[in-house]
């Protein structure tokens, strides 16, 4: 079982590398944002709907190469006015950082090189499929969870 | 067998898609749900849209029915073109609503509609994946019966969950995503589906 906090330290070496780098997301390829890190904390984004963005362009584009048979996508940078966004894959997610628009591009690869071999592992354990019944021990609290969700859904 | 997608903070993810034929009612349903259903915590809702407001790609919100259960809340783009970004975003879905269209002249569309969904995820839909059935528009003037839309999806004979909706006016939205939303959280629970 890894430490999930292991992606945000991961992510915060990420942010960590250039000034420039103002936000790291990480996310499967269902759209689910599995972890993030911004270098300021008051950033008031709405992560969540970012990474759904993120997965689902970056799968787009996959699908795109597949369909012109083009190979494996490896890196998405979309430049703004503003800033910039790079995402690559890494194994079963996605990386997604956010940058000023004066970024070192190529120092950003690299750093984005790095932290994806790193998650890839990571991801590889993080996103395996685990019935609930095999860990039910272990997955109490996880249980009751769910079952307070579906007493929840009987009020509204 | 069902599996659990965490985020870092160890809550429990869900990914709900609302699919169905172009301008059958998806968004509006999922904005009936956003704006006015209450007891549940939501994110921003996160639409991909075209000038004319049509769904591009997809609207996004992820909702809260209790501390660290989440369900990711999809609607695809329902356009025939937009055939490969529906595939993408039907990744990983843990259950289906299929937003119908009761009028006549969409007959055609909602079999292919539903057809192209079954294409994509396969036998499990309805069993692993669990799956609402929508008849939206009940309210036009041309709208078939209930009968009738339900045997051209050759679901006459299913116990799939279906509900009479009409969007624009809210009217069944919030119990068919009720529904949908309780059934994934019992598969995953017991791996079950509730009797109708």
């Amino acid at each position: 079982m890894i430490a999930l906090k292991e992606f945000d330290r991961a992510l915060g070496q990420v942010v960590k590398a250039d000034s420039a780098i103002k936000k790291c997301i990480l996310v499967d390829r269902t759209g689910l944002t599995i972890a993030h890190v911004s270098r300021y904390s008051a950033s008031s984004v709405d992560v969540d709907g970012i990474g759904a963005i993120a997965s689902a362009v970056f799968c787009a584009s996959e699908e795109q190469g597949r369909n012109l048979d083009i190979g494996d996508l490896l890196m998405v940078s979309s430049e703004f006015d503003e800033g910039k966004i790079f995402a690559a894959s890494c194994g079963r997610g996605v990386l997604c950082v956010i940058t000023d628009p004066e970024v070192n591009i190529g120092l950003v690869r690299l750093v984005m090189k790095k932290a994806t071999d790193d998650l890839k592992a990571l991801l590889q354990e993080f996103l395996a499929e685990k019935p609930i019944e095999a860990t039910a021990e272990e997955s109490t609290s996880e249980r009751a969870e769910l079952e307070a969700a579906l007493k929840e859904l009987e009020k509204f | 067998m069902a599996k659990i997608r965490k985020d870092s903070e160890g809550r429990l993810h869900f990914k709900l898609v609302y699919w169905g034929p172009s301008l059958g009612g998806k968004t509006t349903s999922l904005r009936y749900v956003y704006d006015d259903v209450e007891g549940l915590d939501k994110g921003g809702f996160t639409s991909i849209e075209d000038p004319s407001g049509r769904t591009l790609f997809f609207d996004f919100v992820p909702m809260s029915a209790s501390g660290k259960i989440l369900f990711d809340v999809y609607t695809v783009a329902g356009q025939t073109r937009h055939k490969h970004q529906r595939k993408v975003i039907m990744r990983g879905a843990d259950g289906v609503l299929f937003v119908a269209d009761s009028s006549r002249s969409m007959k055609q569309d909602n079999i292919e509609s539903l057809q192209e969904l079954k294409d994509i995820v396969g036998d499990v839909l309805g069993d692993q994946i669990p799956l609402v059935i929508a008849l939206n528009k009940r309210d036009v003037d041309d709208a078939m019966s209930r009968e009738e839309i339900l045997k051209d999806l050759s679901l006459e004979n299913s116990s799939i969950p279906v509900y009479e909706t009409i969007a624009v006016k809210g009217i069944g939205v919030k119990r068919a995503f009720q529904t949908l939303s309780r059934e994934v959280l019992l598969k995953q629970l017991y791996g079950i589906k509730t009797a109708h």
